[in-house]
């Protein structure tokens, strides 16, 4: 009891997951099954975990899509409500974009496309107009805004469905998968598009099997595994935890590897802390030569 | 279907005012129908077909292409009318068949002829919107006229899933092919009713999965979208105009003198 109050009290928690439980009509087995986790404010998460963990199926329930069977989730320290006006103001605030963008984009056109979202929120046509040609600029897809939704590339087409949240200014964006089927170049576009969402203070939570990725990105990875949360954590605490990489089958990042075995060779110091990145791991070894 | 329309966007009348020609495509239309002349409808031909290849710049060989669609159509269902079965011959042609004929009148032939060209101009009205007109710009008109909203949002959900559905139905097709799924008509016949049904439950989903995204974007019960609509501009309003009254004045001359043609 008490401890809850604590956590509801705690501002630094935006979303928080407490035992859910979900199962699909017709299914047997729970795709949630006692999932409890917590996010915090304007952090970078990456929810990791194999296919079928429960990922997709828990993002559904964070904008009140799917309701848990049981389970609470709170949001800003409040319990979700499920009448149609919270409804309305959770799935403002909580973005979803989702894996696949056939599967989202619905208009002919791309301009009509991105202005669904705010004219369901009752923005005037002019306000919309010019949210719509904010957010294509932003996202440097103003020159296929005329196109037909169909015609334009797989990249275009998920550069537009997140140009359909974020116009909805949510204060969490939820990113289902947003690498896969995409080329090198749209993936680099994506992730710099999250970084700069990201300085806006828009707290992110990112669905990846890209461990790289996720090692440089996350500020703290959350771990699914048969819809539960397995461990929540920094990318170095999980990602060293070689045990758990087995059990989840992740393997590990490139650059954690490298540096377990310049460890282990005696390269660098034993007492050095994981690098973020592959600079700081350059600078061990450099540090290491004039030593 | 997806070429015709690829090929709108392209087309240098496109950023004309939408209700324009709507307004030309279907005044013309009705002015064939009205008139049923050949006259008439060979002037409809002519000024679609110079407006979408000259003006529109929708290459002549395409719109050619385009146009053969309907004619084979008319053929055959014009046919009918001036090929007839009966006992007596007609003064046109007969072929006796035992104590029949297979026969046809001249007036019945004329009448088919006429069929056709009217037919034929009438498409070419819907071709002159439909290949210069984006389907969205066409629906903006269409809600302006007050045509109810479920109607127009299914027209625009069924236009988007179109093109969702013929992929889908197309890599099927493909995944087929490349594992020899129609090396025998057997085999072939197989593999099509497998594709149909596996399009069909993957559509059911899709269905579902597309209610969970627009509910995600706090959908309400209506697909409000913003409309783009194009300046309407004068100078194509009085020669829409001048071109209408006198289709207009011919066709009544036509009608009153009695004109055959
Ligand atoms: N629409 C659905 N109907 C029935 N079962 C589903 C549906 N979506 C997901 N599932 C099942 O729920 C479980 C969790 O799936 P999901 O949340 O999609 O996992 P992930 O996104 O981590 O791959 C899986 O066992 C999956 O088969
Ligand atoms: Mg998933």
């Amino acid at each position: 009891m008490n401890q809850k109050k604590t956590l509801k009290e705690n501002p630094e928690i935006l979303l928080r997951a407490e035992n859910l439980y979900y199962t699909y009509e017709g299914e047997d087995s729970p795709a949630l099954n006692g999932l409890s986790l917590t996010i915090k404010r304007g952090k970078k998460i990456a929810c990791m975990g194999s296919n079928g963990s429960g990922k997709t199926t828990f993002f559904l329930c964070c904008n009140g899509i799917h309701r848990p069977d049981s389970g609470t989730l709170y949001y800003n320290g409040k319990p979700f409500g499920y009448a149609k006006k919270e409804l309305l103001s959770l799935r403002q605030k909580v973005g979803i974009v989702f894996q696949d963008p056939d599967r989202q984009l619905f208009a002919a056109s791309v301009k009509q496309e991105i202005s669904f979202g705010p004219l369901n929120l009752g923005c005037s046509e002019e306000e919309t107009r010019r949210k719509v040609s904010a957010v294509l600029k932003e996202l440097d897809i103003t020159p296929c805004s005329h196109k037909p939704t169909y015609a334009l590339s797989g990249g275009q087409k998920k550069l537009v469905s997140i140009a359909d949240i974020l116009i909805m200014e949510p204060e969490i964006l939820i990113l289902d998968e947003p690498a896969a089927a995409l080329d090198p170049f749209y993936t680099e576009t994506v992730y710099k598009i999250i970084d700069r969402i990201t300085e806006q203070g828009i707290t992110v939570m990112m669905a990846t099997h890209d461990v790289n990725h996720a090692y440089l990105w996350a500020d703290e990875i959350l771990l699914f595994h048969e819809g539960r949360q397995l461990k929540q954590g920094t990318p170095d605490e999980l990602f060293s935890d070689e045990l758990l990489l087995k059990k989840t089958h992740l393997a590990q990042p490139m650059l954690l590897t490298i540096f377990h075995h310049l460890q282990s060779e005696g390269m660098i110091s034993k007492k050095l802390r994981a690098p973020k990145n592959i600079e700081e791991l350059k600078s061990y070894l450099s540090q290491h030569k004039d030593s | 279907m997806i070429m015709s329309d690829k090929l709108c966007y392209y087309s240098k009348l496109r950023y004309v005012n939408a209700t324009e020609k709507f307004l030309f495509s279907v005044l013309t239309l009705t002015a064939c129908i009205l008139s049923r002349s050949i006259i008439i409808a060979f002037l409809v031909l002519a000024v679609t077909g110079i407006l979408t290849v000259y003006k529109g710049k929708i290459p002549l060989s395409r719109y050619i292409k385009l146009m053969t669609v309907p004619i084979v159509f008319l053929f055959l269902g014009t046919l009918a009318i001036f090929v007839n079965v009966s006992e007596t011959p007609l003064d046109a042609f007969a072929f006796p068949i035992g104590s029949y004929y297979i026969t046809g009148s001249v007036q019945g032939l004329f009448h088919g002829i006429q069929l056709i060209c009217t037919a034929l101009a009438s498409t070419s009205c819907l071709y002159f919107l439909s290949l210069n007109t984006p389907v969205t710009d066409i629906l903006n008109v269409l809600r302006k006229l007050h045509v109810p909203a479920l109607i127009l949002e299914l027209m625009l959900l069924i236009y988007r899933y179109i093109f969702v559905i013929i992929h889908l139905a197309s890599d099927i097709t493909v995944s087929q092919n490349s594992r020899l799924g129609n090396i025998r008509p057997s085999t072939a016949k197989k593999s099509f009713a497998a594709m149909v049904s596996s399009v069909f439950i993957l559509s059911v989903r899709r269905s579902g999965e597309l209610y969970d995204a627009l509910e995600a974007r706090c959908y309400n019960g209506t697909l409000q979208v913003l409309s783009e609509d194009y300046p309407v501009k004068i100078s194509e309003i009085l020669s829409i105009a001048a071109f209408e009254i006198l289709l207009y004045l011919a066709v009544i001359v036509i009608r009153v003198s009695g004109g055959t043609l």
